[in-house]
């Protein structure tokens, strides 16, 4: 036990009780090395203006020189396995067509006729064409971009190849993801992945196939609504659960932060000044604590002398999911067995490396509308050796108004969704009603909102 | 009815081009079982067996329009209006269509 901690410079305290650093420490299999690596920061304590999230002025900014200029995630190279296979990708104003061009590249274009500018491939997701075609008066190119067709000809003596060929849009892939920057001058994606690239060779999301994938309407900005998700402070009020108070963040440079929140196990101690006796006096046994993790679809009853709530789900998981999905999960930690480990990628992606919390996050603008967002909800599976990927399923849409509860597949996480997302609507009220003009975050906790707002403000600032 | 094809010659996920009354057939394996729609695009008259079968879509080669091959449904623009549908019955492993009018 760690009660003792220097917490005189801000940002530097943390709650009282045990870490979740010592609880990695104690996996039965030995916790993967980066998920032992602590990294942060102090980063400041200003309060973030309000009208961060609900000025359109500010909207149109962020549009222009941020989302107009960053590296992100459009698709799976899942979606675009066979040449002609293509994905359009939609960010505000901006639309992408991404192609499978030959058996060995995936390209991207702006998806814009260059005759009279209508967009070629109508709404967003997974198509295939063997050329493109736009449907106003035919113009045709080859999957590479090039001008191949052009109806009456003899008008368009000013136009050829050159002139008129699809204008292309930077692409590379990482993780099975496929990126598309729309700045023509962007520098490689590498410069933006910080250590993902490090960490997750130790996770290998290309060895996962999308399992669901469910897109909401969500009622505020999308900075609001990523921000639901970054932080585990919100667990006690908005989910009623224990764990949440001892989560371990990390800033691991402009672009990624991280958090660990432990599952099955809490710090009584860090509940220390939360109201009420809950979860403190008494504390959950290893029984209770086994019996919250039975949502996780265990048979398990009794917890064996020496082992714990963690290490018995743990081992009941790996023999249970190792069997249905075809993998050995024999040696994998404890930790990547059952924690939620959140990886935040600037400036709206999630990438979780666990098995049992496998998900990957995307939160973008509703179009152009400053008071709603799109949130794309990936349930990444691991995929057999050997196996190659099965054809991704259809996102599912749920409008403003619905449940995650309504998909069936998402099973107990449905309510949770709901709970996530369910305060939403009164903090995007709430922003303009404050008479003080910012938010205020903690020093620890909600360092990762910072970072992203000091990323995007450097993006503002150019 | 008349056989037109067998399940050996369309694995699940694929198509087939058949000729039955001087039309040509779309023959489309999906999990869901076999279906029949025309094989020519209701926009522009491309074949649709040199485009791609993708779950319940048939996605058209030439501007990428997208039908439900269990109805013939137009899903996306440019097209608009349906293809026709034809019903297929299945004899052990013969797949039996209705002859188009």
């Amino acid at each position: 036990m760690s009660t003792s901690h220097d917490d005189s410079a801000p940002g530097a305290a943390r709650a009282p009780g045990f870490a979740v650093k010592e609880t990695l420490e104690k996996d039965s299999r030995g916790a993967p090395p980066p998920l032992l690596e602590e990294n942060f920061e102090f980063l400041g304590d200003e309060d973030i203006a309000c009208s961060r999230y609900y000025s359109h002025e500010f909207a149109k900014k962020e549009m222009e020189l941020m989302w107009g200029r960053c590296w992100q995630w459009a698709c799976r190279e899942e979606h675009l396995p066979d040449v002609g296979d293509n994905y359009v990708y939609n960010i505000g104003p901006y639309s992408v067509i991404l192609v499978r061009s030959s058996e060995d590249k995936i390209e991207a274009f702006i998806n814009s006729c260059s005759h009279r500018g209508t967009r070629i491939l109508g709404g967003e997701g997974s198509g295939y064409s063997a050329q493109f075609t736009c449907p106003f008066h035919g113009w045709a190119w080859s999957l590479d971009g090039s001008l191949k067709e052009l109806p009456a000809r003899w008008d368009f003596p000013h136009v050829n190849e050159q002139t008129h060929s699809l204008q292309s849009v930077k692409c590379e892939t990482w993780g099975g993801f496929v990126f598309i920057n729309i700045d023509p001058d962007a520098k490689p994606l590498a410069d933006s992945l910080d250590v993902l690239p490090e960490h997750f060779k130790h996770f290998p999301l290309e060895r996962r196939r999308i399992r669901l994938h469910v897109q909401k309407v969500l009622p505020a900005n999308w900075k609001a609504a990523q921000e639901a998700f970054m932080e585990a402070y919100h667990n006690f009020e908005t989910h009623d659960s224990p764990s949440g108070a001892d989560a371990q963040y990390d800033i691991f440079g402009k672009y990624v932060s991280r958090f660990i929140h432990h599952i099955g196990s809490y710090s009584v101690d860090s509940l220390e000044d939360y109201p009420g006796d809950k979860w403190r006096r008494p504390p959950l046994s290893e029984d209770d604590l086994l019996n919250i993790l039975s949502v996780f679809g265990l048979d398990a009853k009794g917890i064996p002398e020496g082992e714990t709530a963690r290490s018995v789900a743990a081992e009941e998981l790996r023999s249970k999911l190792g069997e249905s999905l075809g993998i050995d999960l024999a040696d994998t930690s404890d930790t990547i067995m059952l924690d939620s480990i959140e990886y935040h990628l600037f400036p709206h992606m999630f990438f979780f490396p666990g098995i049992t919390v496998p998900m990957a996050y995307r939160f973008r603008p509703n179009g152009d509308d400053v008071d709603s967002s799109l949130f794309d909800l990936m349930i990444l599976e691991p995929l057999a050796e050997g196996e190659s990927h099965p054809e991704p399923p259809e996102p599912i849409r749920l409008e403003i108004e619905q449940s995650y509860t309504e998909v069936e597949a998402l099973s107990w996480l449905g309510s949770v969704y709901d709970e996530d997302t369910g305060n939403l609507q009164l903090q995007q009220q709430g922003f303009k009603t404050s008479r003080k003009p910012g938010i205020t975050l903690g020093n620890y906790q909600e360092a990762r909102i910072r970072r992203m707002h000091m990323t995007l403000d450097e993006f503002l600032a150019k | 009815m008349e056989k037109v094809a067998t399940l050996e010659d369309i694995p699940q996920g694929k198509t087939l081009c058949v000729e039955i009354g001087g039309k040509e057939v779309l023959l489309c394996h999906t999990s869901e079982g076999v279906f029949a729609i025309d094989n020519m695009c209701s926009h522009a008259a491309a074949r649709l067996c040199e485009g791609k079968l993708k779950g319940s879509k048939i996605l058209c080669p030439l501007h990428g329009a997208a039908f439900d091959v269990r109805d013939g449904s137009a899903l996306t623009r440019p097209a608009v209006r349906p293809v026709a549908s034809y019903k297929v019955s299945l004899s052990g492993n013969d797949i039996l269509l209705a002859i188009p009018q």
